[in-house]
């Protein structure tokens, strides 16, 4: 078998005293999904940054496409497509000079031609002189992932990339997603959304108190967890789904 | 499906191209950090009798400098690092000093660009007119000194986090520089005060710009001004890189 685009392997996150992530180790291969999920506060975020090099974490080895993130800090991030939480461009710029900022940051060159087989691919042909700010939720996801493509990288994180689009746009994103996958991109995305994580991941992990607490596929987890008294005691309808088990795991108590 | 680091120069000519685009699109706050000096430069005619042109140009060049590092730089790091601007370049294969310095590049050609304006300003409105070699080393001691306010306006993000502080503070240290300033070194605001001023950030920044544009003037006292002008820019930009976040919310 081919050896995983990401591998994490005992990482340890401080913020001073305070342990954010605690001896976190996953791995994800080429053309898988994989969702990190966890309540508010788990370590997620710290744990999607330290791969994204955001921050060092103070223990543990990140190695992204077979680089290791401390030893090859640019070519780990070269091979990262990044869609942040709150993505922000400079709101000066338009849609196209903002993918052109982008290729060229990432060593791509864009021709107008090519630029425009992007926004045609995307449905912003007639936005793109228009401001990031301008546009709606679901067509700022787009741009966002396109730019987080837009170097063809063996690895895409995504950080809660469907917050705030309506239905619609969420189903397309996740086609896109999917599309991702099947070309073989390894993709890590954290949700909230555990009809999300059920839909499009292949596997996930969930986090809490910055410990990876259980570590399957969606299907596996509620089959795993289906007879445990907690997961039982959070079933809303009869029918054990994954945001049981999710509680069931983390506990009903509402996070900071 | 690898993919390579991209050339250094390829990075900061983007950079460049981008952050000299929004530059562009705010060219109201551009129009307004060359509008205020000039139009004291104009009001200022009256002087030029008593204290001569060199007198007028470096305090309206000073004054133009501060504004560039307190109202213009500061903010727009703050904003961009306030709306995660940073952070997202910094998830590219972007060493983040290219970041930097391609902001600092777009502030460069803001102080060439504000030093000639008072030139041309000066020139037509109060009919001062420099040699050659004045006029260089005036861009010279220009780009010195707009290290010093780029500095101080750095070191303003660096300690303040929210974007909205960043802002009105620059705003009141940049009425205090100018107004103390200005009025300290015409003597309007006695003896004391006059020495502090000639001492402080402003003063050694328009009197290194003074006797550079009339260099029959350089002695060693003006040497000494340099050193401090050099000193206080070492100083703030130190500060303001040891205390600066690339992240607002940590």
């Amino acid at each position: 078998m081919d050896e995983p685009i990401l591998k994490v392997q005992n990482l340890d996150i401080f913020y001073k005293s305070f342990q954010a992530v605690k001896q976190v180790s996953f791995f994800v291969n080429a053309g898988e999904i994989f969702g990190l999920l966890g309540p508010n506060g788990a370590g997620k975020t710290s744990t999607l940054s330290a791969i994204e090099g955001l921050l060092k974490p103070q223990n543990g080895e990140i190695y992204v496409a077979g680089y290791n993130r401390k030893q090859h800090p640019l070519l780990a991030s070269a091979n990262i497509g990044v869609q942040l939480q709150a993505t922000s461009f400079q709101p000066e710029l338009s849609v196209s000079e903002i993918i052109e900022l982008y290729a060229g940051i990432y060593g791509v060159d864009m021709p107008k031609e090519k630029l425009k087989e992007i926004l045609i691919n995307i449905k912003l042909e007639d936005a793109a002189s228009k401001h990031f700010g301008q546009l709606s939720g679901g067509q700022q996801q787009r741009v966002s992932l396109v730019i987080a493509m837009i170097h063809n990288p063996p690895l895409v994180l995504l950080d809660e990339p469907t917050m705030g689009l309506d239905p619609q746009s969420r189903r397309q994103l996740w086609e896109r997603i999917e599309s991702m996958r099947n070309n073989g991109h390894a993709i890590v995305l954290t949700t909230h959304s555990m009809e999300e994580a059920e839909a499009v991941c292949d596997r996930i992990a969930i986090i809490d108190h910055g410990n990876i607490i259980a570590i399957d596929t969606p299907q596996a987890l509620i089959d795993k967890h289906q007879n445990d008294a907690g997961v039982i005691a959070a079933s809303r309808k009869g029918k054990i789904t994954l945001e049981d088990v999710f509680i069931g795991l983390t506990g009903k108590d509402i996070r900071p | 499906m690898h993919t390579n680091i991209p050339s250094g120069k390829q990075v900061l000519t983007t950079l460049l191209k981008a952050d000299f685009i929004t530059q562009w699109r705010n060219r109201r706050s551009v129009v307004l950090v060359l509008l205020v000096p000039v139009i004291i430069l104009i009001s200022w005619k009256g002087l030029i009798k008593n204290f001569g042109g060199a007198f007028v140009i470096a305090n309206c060049i000073t004054i133009g400098l501060t504004a560039i590092g307190l109202m213009g730089y500061s903010n727009s790091i703050a904003r961009d690092r306030d709306k995660g601007i940073f952070q997202r370049l910094r998830v590219a294969p972007v060493p983040s000093w290219s970041i930097m310095v391609s902001r600092l590049l777009v502030q460069l050609a803001m102080i060439l660009l504000l030093t000639t304006a008072i030139y041309i300003a000066g020139h037509y409105f109060d009919n001062i007119t420099l040699t050659p070699v004045s006029y260089l080393l005036g861009y010279f001691v220009s780009i010195v000194g707009g290290a010093l306010y780029l500095g101080l306006g750095q070191a303003i993000v660096g300690r303040i986090n929210n974007a909205e502080t960043v802002n009105s503070t620059c705003r009141l240290v940049y009425f205090i520089f100018i107004m103390v300033g200005m009025f300290g070194d015409l003597g309007m605001l006695g003896n004391t005060i006059d020495q502090l001023v000639k001492w402080s950030p402003y003063g050694a920044v328009k009197h290194i710009i003074a006797d550079a544009i009339e260099p029959g003037n350089w002695s060693m006292v003006t040497n000494t001004y340099l050193m401090v002008t050099i000193g206080y820019a070492i100083i703030f930009s130190y500060l303001g890189i040891k205390w600066f976040k690339w992240n607002s919310n940590k």
